[in-house]
């Protein structure tokens, strides 16, 4: 039986509990005169107490039982006489009881290794004996979980309290996944960067200038990562600045200053559809007009170096992309700029774009700051329109017409090639995701510290 | 005015007015007007430039799109007499058919008569969608076995590239004599919208792509939308203000703003190491854009739960209701439009996303349909970047096409959400 037939079957038990439940209370409602005192719980609160007896119990039970149960039927077929004969080497055993499991649950339709093909009936028996011993268990404690809540109800037990408190575990539950989320983050890229950084030391990864990472070489010399921080830079924090704080400025304050509101309530709208564009559709622009365009421009002005995956088409494409994040951040700290002030400087006979450029924008800098932080660091964890248009090998150059490579673009080059596992080759990725990681989480943590500040000041 | 101590003297006022007129003041004046409109027209320029890029880069791609939906069709006169061909139409579906056919020799068939009519290189006129397209016509109309019939079959890629101007010398002179002798023709391509991802780019479709979305979206909001909608709840309506309260808020801000690659080494270490969940499958891509989708989602449940005015919750409590019967009976209700608007958002969000899917291996080719939440699949923006890369210029234009749906999808999804947001958000 699959999981989530077993599953299915016992939320179909719950409902039954659940329906009986409420059943039992209405008739205990009725059966005692309305003249005494009301109960304390309205019937579908006794309802939801057995469905939660019935439900919860037995789904706690398989949860423990799918993680236990596979380590329990490889002991049985070790035990069986047929695995007698596997090689002592833990490595070659673990790797045939693999495949004769996926043999066993038709994952794959034919082993690579002979020896599998024998344990592929004792594995079969295993897997069903401990699904079937799991499934009663579960029918079991749903059914004893029903009948001892169902004894419990009486006129006046107080159901809804219990099955309050339920909801409210559930919530709690809800919300930690969030914190173990981070922790997964956190944990996965550490342990795995520690495991790296024993084979290639610390300082070798973050200052060493030249990064070729090949299959089987462990060479901490070909793992110097700045060639890498620097293209990021250069295309996110650099060319799509460049592109970016001036054009989402200007369209912050033409919409918030100049444009009459029917115009503002069709722009603003626009505009913030370059965010909504998925980032593989500006990849794929990128790398097939704007690169090529850029190229032929650099070989007409007599540029030298100048290729079509070039660290100025991912810039300039990353930078409009990001003309929503900063207009909206900047528009947010110019409206929060108190009016007083504008009106003041009006009022003393500056014209708007004096006002703009002397009093609103000094006043708001904080804020826009926060915002370009917060664009940069989206920036540079951008990952698709660099892996498109921007170039593989790692150079080490200003031109922003020759072609550069960045940290996230390295990432999926190592993840995706053909990859083996415990090789520093495949570890310097997760070494590379630590980096970007602490580095948005640096960055984030400024600017919404500055934002808040700034917000701060003028309450 | 009699008693303000700094009136100026009248002698005084008379200068300053002619220094008003003077034509120093009046070109500074001019200047400082100038500079005003200067700085206008730089802001309209600003936006307009934005604008321009939205509308640049939506043009560049229907128009080299719009053109995939289309495809180039050769005349080709087959007779069919005496080919051994035969098919029992009522008792074989399609399938069985088109297989029965293909095992009977029809490819064969088709190239012997392109020979015979185009000469030694109207072989490369036909392939395999020329094959399935004659095998669906016989199908339809069995009698066409007994005659000799002329059909519009699909072109090769380099005839359909050439024929919408953009192929290599050869054939373009090959479309150009096809052209003169009046056989090209071209049509709606139905197999685009229906097929799944192949080899060949007038064969492959993007309905194995739209599929292994929609089963990742499903995982994906199955998880994230009731996790979320529930975190939302607790963090505003119940939780106590203590550290791991606070604990809590600060991970979900920072995960909203975590770059989308480092979720997907996440999913690897996580679910496709530790936990051995099948690989490259809508199960595990859905897990990992749920993980991603569920702050977006508490942070504009959130919002909407704050935007329930507490005289709400007062009057519930007042009439006898417990905390979680006001929450789930009274605000959870009125919340629901700007929870729902949040999470469409954050589902369009994830239907657009590729980078954390390269890595739990959702980039291998799939030629097929997923057919379940384990088997292998791809989704449209992954199909999207493996189109990108390949060479062969009918897969540019595939691409292209590609975009348009995945475009369309999101707009629409966006525009569901703007008027939803419209129609039943309350402002209180």
């Amino acid at each position: 039986m699959s999981g989530l037939a077993i599953v299915l079957m016992l939320f179909g038990l719950g409902l039954i509990a659940w329906l009986s439940g409420r059943a039992r209370a209405a008739q205990l409602e009725r059966v005692t005169p309305a003249a005494a005192v009301r109960p304390h719980s309205r019937p579908q609160y006794h309802g939801w107490y057995v469905a939660l007896w019935t439900i919860l119990p037995a789904l706690a039970f398989l949860s423990v039982w799918s993680a236990l149960s596979p380590g329990l039927a490889v002991q049985a077929v070790l035990a069986d006489p047929a695995a007698a004969s596997l090689p002592d080497n833990e490595f070659v055993r673990s790797a045939i009881i693999g495949e004769a499991r996926q043999l066993a649950t038709g994952q794959i339709a034919q082993g690579f290794n002979p020896q599998s093909a024998a344990l592929v009936e004792p594995f079969r028996t295993a897997i069903s004996r401990y699904s079937t011993i799991g499934v009663v268990i579960a029918l079991i404690l749903a059914f004893a979980g029903a009948a001892w809540s169902f004894t419990r109800l009486k006129r006046d037990f107080r159901a809804r309290t219990r099955v309050e408190r339920v909801v409210m575990l559930l919530l709690l539950a809800a919300s930690l996944v969030a914190i173990l989320t981070t922790f997964g983050i956190v944990f996965s890229l550490l342990f795995e960067s520690i495991r790296f950084f024993d084979r290639v030391p610390v300082t070798d990864f973050l200052f060493g200038t030249h990064w070729s990472p090949v299959s089987g070489n462990e060479d901490p010399d070909l793992f110097g990562a700045i060639p890498l921080f620097w293209g990021t830079i250069l295309i996110g924090a650099v060319i799509a600045m460049i592109v970016a704080i001036p054009l989402g400025l200007m369209t912050a304050i033409y919409l918030t200053q100049y444009a009459p509101a029917r115009v503002r309530s069709w722009l603003k709208p626009t505009i913030e559809v370059l965010a909504g564009v998925p980032t593989v559709v500006y990849g794929f622009f990128a790398a097939l007009t704007v690169g090529p365009a850029l190229r032929s421009l650099a070989d007409a002005l007599g540029i030298a170096g100048a290729s079509s995956d070039s660290a100025l088409a991912a810039g300039l494409v990353m930078g409009i992309m990001i003309i929503p994040l900063v207009s909206s951040m900047a528009d947010d700290s110019i409206a929060a700029v108190p009016s007083a002030m504008r009106d003041g400087s009006l009022a003393l006979g500056a014209t708007p774009s004096e006002t703009i450029r002397k009093v609103l924008i000094p006043a708001a800098l904080p804020g826009v700051m926060g915002g370009v932080l917060l664009a940069v660091s989206r920036a540079v964890g951008e990952t698709m329109i660099v892996v498109m248009a921007a170039g593989q090998s790692a150079n080490l150059t200003g031109n922003p017409f020759s072609s550069v490579t960045t940290v996230t673009v390295q990432i999926v080059k190592l993840m995706t090639g053909d990859q083996e596992f415990e090789s520093a080759k495949t570890l310097a990725a997760f070494a590379l995701g630590l980096v970007l990681f602490i580095v948005t989480l640096m960055l984030n943590i400024v600017a919404l510290r500055i934002v808040k500040r700034f917000r701060e000041s003028y309450e | 005015m009699n008693n303000a101590p700094a009136s100026p003297p009248v002698g005084a006022a008379a200068s300053v007015e002619s220094r008003w007129a003077s034509p120093e003041m009046r070109a500074r004046i001019r200047r400082r007007y100038g500079a005003e409109r200067r700085f206008k027209a730089v802001g309209l320029i600003a936006v307009l430039m934005s604008v321009g890029f939205l509308a640049f880069l939506l043009g560049t791609m229907a128009w080299s799109g719009l053109s995939g939906f289309s495809q180039t069709r050769v005349a080709l006169p087959v007779d069919f007499r005496g080919s051994g061909l035969s098919i029992d139409a009522s008792s074989m579906t399609k399938a069985e058919a088109m297989a029965a056919l293909n095992q009977q020799g029809l490819g064969d068939l088709l190239q012997l008569s392109a020979t015979s009519a185009y000469g030694a290189q109207g072989e490369s006129y036909f392939g395999t969608a020329a094959k399935e397209s004659a095998a669906a016509a016989i199908y339809d109309d069995p009698s066409m076995l007994q005659r000799q019939v002329e059909l519009a079959l699909p072109a090769t890629s380099p005839i359909d590239v050439a024929a919408k101007g953009e192929g290599d010398a050869a054939s373009e002179a090959a479309v150009a004599r096809l052209e003169a002798a009046g056989k090209l023709s071209s049509g709606l391509d139905t197999t685009f919208l229906s097929s799944a991802d192949a080899t060949d780019p007038t064969v492959a479709g993007i309905w194995g792509a739209l599929k292994g979305s929609l089963l990742t979206m499903l995982v994906t909001l199955a998880l994230a939308f009731p996790v979320g909608v529930l975190a939302a709840v607790y963090l505003e309506e119940y939780a106590p203000k203590n550290r791991l309260t606070d604990i809590i808020e600060v991970s979900i801000n920072n995960l909203a703003a975590v770059p989308s690659i480092i979720f997907g080494l996440l999913a690897l270490a996580l679910f496709i190491n530790a936990f051995g969940l099948c690989q490259g499958s809508p199960l595990v891509g859905g897990l990992t854009l749920a993980l991603m989708t569920m702050p977006v989602i508490v942070i504009a449940g959130r919002n909407a739960i704050k935007a329930v005015p507490p005289s709400i919750r007062d009057a519930a409590l007042g009439v006898g209701a417990s905390r979680v019967q006001v929450v789930f009976h009274h605000v959870l209700p009125l919340a629901l439009p700007g929870i729902l608007t949040g999470t469409i958002i954050g589902m369009a969000r994830a239907l657009g996303e590729t980078a954390p899917l390269l890595l739990v291996g959702m980039r291998a080719f799939v030629g097929g349909t997923p057919d379940g939440l384990c088997s292998s699949a791809t989704v449209l923006p992954m199909q999207i970047f493996l189109w990108s890369d390949e060479v062969d210029r009918g897969f540019v234009e595939n691409t292209s096409t590609a975009i348009i749906v995945l475009l369309i999808v999101l707009l629409s999804m966006n525009a569901a959400a703007i008027i939803l947001r419209n129609r039943f958000e309350k402002r209180w």
